[in-house]
C-alpha cells in the first residue's frame, strides 16, 4: 500500500457570520481548490473556529430556512445548539454530539445557541457540513440521527496516544455510528501529545483532514497548524498522523458520487429544472410551516 | 465580447448591432454597492437607469407615518429606473436601495433620452421595456384593488422565485400591500393544504 499523500494545505478564510450564532469559515466550496466536486460528496464545510459568545437573553443563531437534496451533519465541540424543524422534530447537539439531518425532500428547519447555554455564553466550536445525496436518494423522506457523544463508537488507540470517534464509515473494524447513503468516513481523532494514527482509506475517496485543536504532523514530514484544513491526493491508501501538542482532528473521507450538481443556496440537485421545483415547492408550501 | 449579464441583456431584447451595444456600454459605469447604500434619494432627480448585474435593488415611497412601500424589486437581470423623473426632469417619488451588496451599471439618463429620439433600434427596444413595463403596472394596480392576499402571493413567487430566501417576510408584505401577518397566514394556509394532500 502506499502513502496518501497532501495535495493542498487550505488556511482559514476571513470569517463571515451566518444569522447571528455562528462565525464561520467557510472552506468548502469557496477555499481555491476546494470547490463542490473536488471534495464530493462534501459538498460545504462551514468551520466555526473556537469563538467566545458573550452571555445573551435572547439565543442567537439562524433563523427558518429550508434544505433539499443533501445531508447537514453538524458536529459540536464546544457549546449548545437547539434545533426545530418543520415535521415537529427538534433536540439539543451538546459538546461531542452530532446532528445528521437527511433533509432529502426537503424540511424548513433553524437552530439557535441552547437556551440555557445562551445566557452564559462562552466557548463555541461547531462543524458544519453538507453531505450530498446520491441522485436517487434526493427525494426520499426527511430523517434525523441525533448522536450523543456517548453512543458514538469509540477506539482505544495503543500506546497511550489517544482515541477515534467513528462518526460514520469506518476505522479498523469499528463501524459508525451514523448510516449514509454512500460510502464514507467521518472521523474523530483525540490525539494526546506525540500520539500517533495510521489511516487507511480507498484510494478513489476525497479525503480531507481539519485540525480543530493542537497540530499535526502528516506522514511525518508536513505540519498542519491548529484551524487548517489539509486536502489529500486521490492517490495511495495510508496516512499517519502525530499530534505535536494534544490535538483534534476531523477526517473525512468519500467515495465521489460522481453525478451533476445543480446548486443555488440551500437546495442542491442534479439539474437545473430540479432547482427550480425546489423553489416552487419551497413557496407553495410543500415543505411545511415552521414559525420564526 | 465581454460576458456580463448587462451585454447578453441588450443582445437578446433588441436587434442592437455590436456598435450600438458597444457605444451603450461604453456610456455605462459597472459599480460595487454595498447593502444598504442608495442609488436614488426621494426628492432627487435621477441621473442613471440601473441594471443589475449581480446583487439586489428595491425602489420605494416612505409615506407620512414613515412606513415604506415597497414598489418593485430588481434582482439579478433587472432594470431599475424612475421614468418620471427621468423623462419629464421631475425630483423623484421614490428611493432605491441596495437589500444585498450588489453589482450594478449606471446607465447615463443623457445617453438613453439621445439614442430614444436618434436610433430607431434603440426605439424598438426601449418601446418593447415601456410596454412590458407597463404591462406589470397594470396587473400590479389590478391586483391591489382585488386579489386577495393569497393570490398576490402566489402571483409574487411565480416572478421572483428566490426572493422568499433572500428577503425578509416584512419586504415581501410591503410589496403585496399586505400585513405580514397576513403574509404569514397564506404560507401557513398553504402549507396545511399540502400536509393535508400528503
Amino acid at each position: 500500500m502506499t502513502t496518501k499523500r497532501i495535495e493542498l494545505i487550505a488556511k482559514p478564510n476571513p470569517p463571515h457570520f451566518v444569522g447571528d450564532g455562528f462565525r464561520v469559515h467557510n472552506f468548502i466550496p469557496s477555499y481555491p481548490g476546494l470547490d463542490m466536486k473536488r471534495m464530493d460528496p462534501f459538498i460545504m464545510l462551514d468551520y466555526n473556529s473556537n469563538h467566545n459568545f458573550p452571555p445573551s437573553q435572547i439565543p442567537k443563531g439562524v433563523g427558518v430556512h429550508p434544505h433539499r437534496g443533501f445531508e447537514t451533519v453538524t458536529i459540536a465541540y464546544k457549546g449548545k445548539v437547539e434545533h426545530h424543524d418543520s415535521s415537529g422534530g427538534g433536540g439539543v447537539i451538546g459538546e461531542g454530539g452530532v446532528q445528521w439531518m437527511t433533509a432529502a425532500s426537503g424540511v424548513l428547519h433553524k437552530e439557535y445557541h441552547e437556551r440555557e447555554w445562551s445566557k452564559t455564553g462562552g466557548e463555541f466550536q461547531m462543524v458544519q457540513l453538507w453531505v450530498n445525496l446520491p441522485a436517487k436518494d434526493k427525494m426520499s423522506p426527511p430523517k434525523y440521527q441525533a448522536l450523543e457523544n456517548e453512543n458514538i463508537a469509540k477506539v482505544t488507540l495503543p500506546n497511550q496516544a489517544g482515541i477515534v470517534e467513528v462518526i460514520a464509515g469506518e476505522y479498523n473494524g469499528t463501524q459508525g455510528s451514523a448510516s449514509t447513503f454512500s460510502p464514507l468516513n467521518m472521523l474523530n481523532a483525540k490525539l494526546e501529545k506525540n500520539g500517533e494514527v495510521e489511516f487507511t482509506i480507498p484510494a478513489a475517496h476525497n479525503t480531507a483532514i481539519l485540525v480543530l485543536e493542537g497540530s499535526v504532523q502528516v506522514n511525518g514530514t508536513e505540519k498542519v497548524p491548529t484551524d487548517h484544513l489539509a486536502l489529500f491526493e486521490n492517490k495511495g491508501e495510508k496516512f499517519t498522523l502525530k499530534a505535536l501538542e494534544k490535538s483534534v482532528i476531523l477526517i473525512l473521507s468519500g467515495e465521489p458520487l460522481n453525478e451533476p450538481i445543480a446548486a443555488h443556496g440551500p437546495f442542491v440537485m442534479n439539474t437545473r429544472a430540479e432547482l427550480m421545483d425546489a423553489f416552487r415547492d419551497f413557496n407553495e408550501g410543500k415543505f411545511g410551516y415552521l414559525e420564526d | 465580447m465581454n460576458n456580463f449579464r448587462f451585454t447578453h441583456f441588450l443582445t437578446s431584447n433588441a436587434q442592437l448591432d455590436q456598435e450600438l451595444t458597444d457605444k451603450i456600454l461604453s456610456h455605462c459605469s459597472r459599480k460595487k454597492i454595498k447593502k444598504g447604500s442608495f442609488l436614488l434619494l426621494a426628492g432627487e432627480k435621477i441621473q442613471h437607469s440601473f441594471f443589475v448585474e449581480k446583487g439586489l435593488l428595491k425602489q420605494y415611497s416612505v409615506d407620512k407615518k414613515g412606513k415604506e412601500h415597497i414598489l418593485q424589486f430588481a434582482p439579478e437581470n433587472w432594470l431599475m429606473a424612475d421614468r418620471e423623473s427621468e423623462y419629464f426632469d421631475k425630483a423623484s417619488s421614490y428611493f432605491i436601495e441596495a437589500v444585498e451588496d450588489s453589482e450594478v451599471f449606471f446607465i447615463n439618463k443623457d445617453l438613453i433620452i439621445q439614442l430614444s429620439k436618434t436610433d430607431e433600434r434603440f426605439i424598438a427596444f426601449n418601446n418593447l421595456l415601456l410596454h412590458r413595463h407597463i404591462r406589470s403596472l397594470q396587473k400590479r394596480i389590478t391586483q391591489l384593488q382585488s386579489a386577495s392576499a393569497e393570490e398576490r402571493y402566489l402571483d409574487f413567487i411565480q416572478t421572483y422565485p428566490d426572493l422568499t430566501l433572500r428577503v425578509p417576510q416584512t419586504h415581501i408584505a410591503s410589496f403585496l400591500g399586505i400585513t405580514p401577518e397576513s403574509l404569514s397566514r397564506v404560507r401557513k394556509e398553504l402549507a396545511d393544504r399540502h400536509r393535508g394532500r400528503s
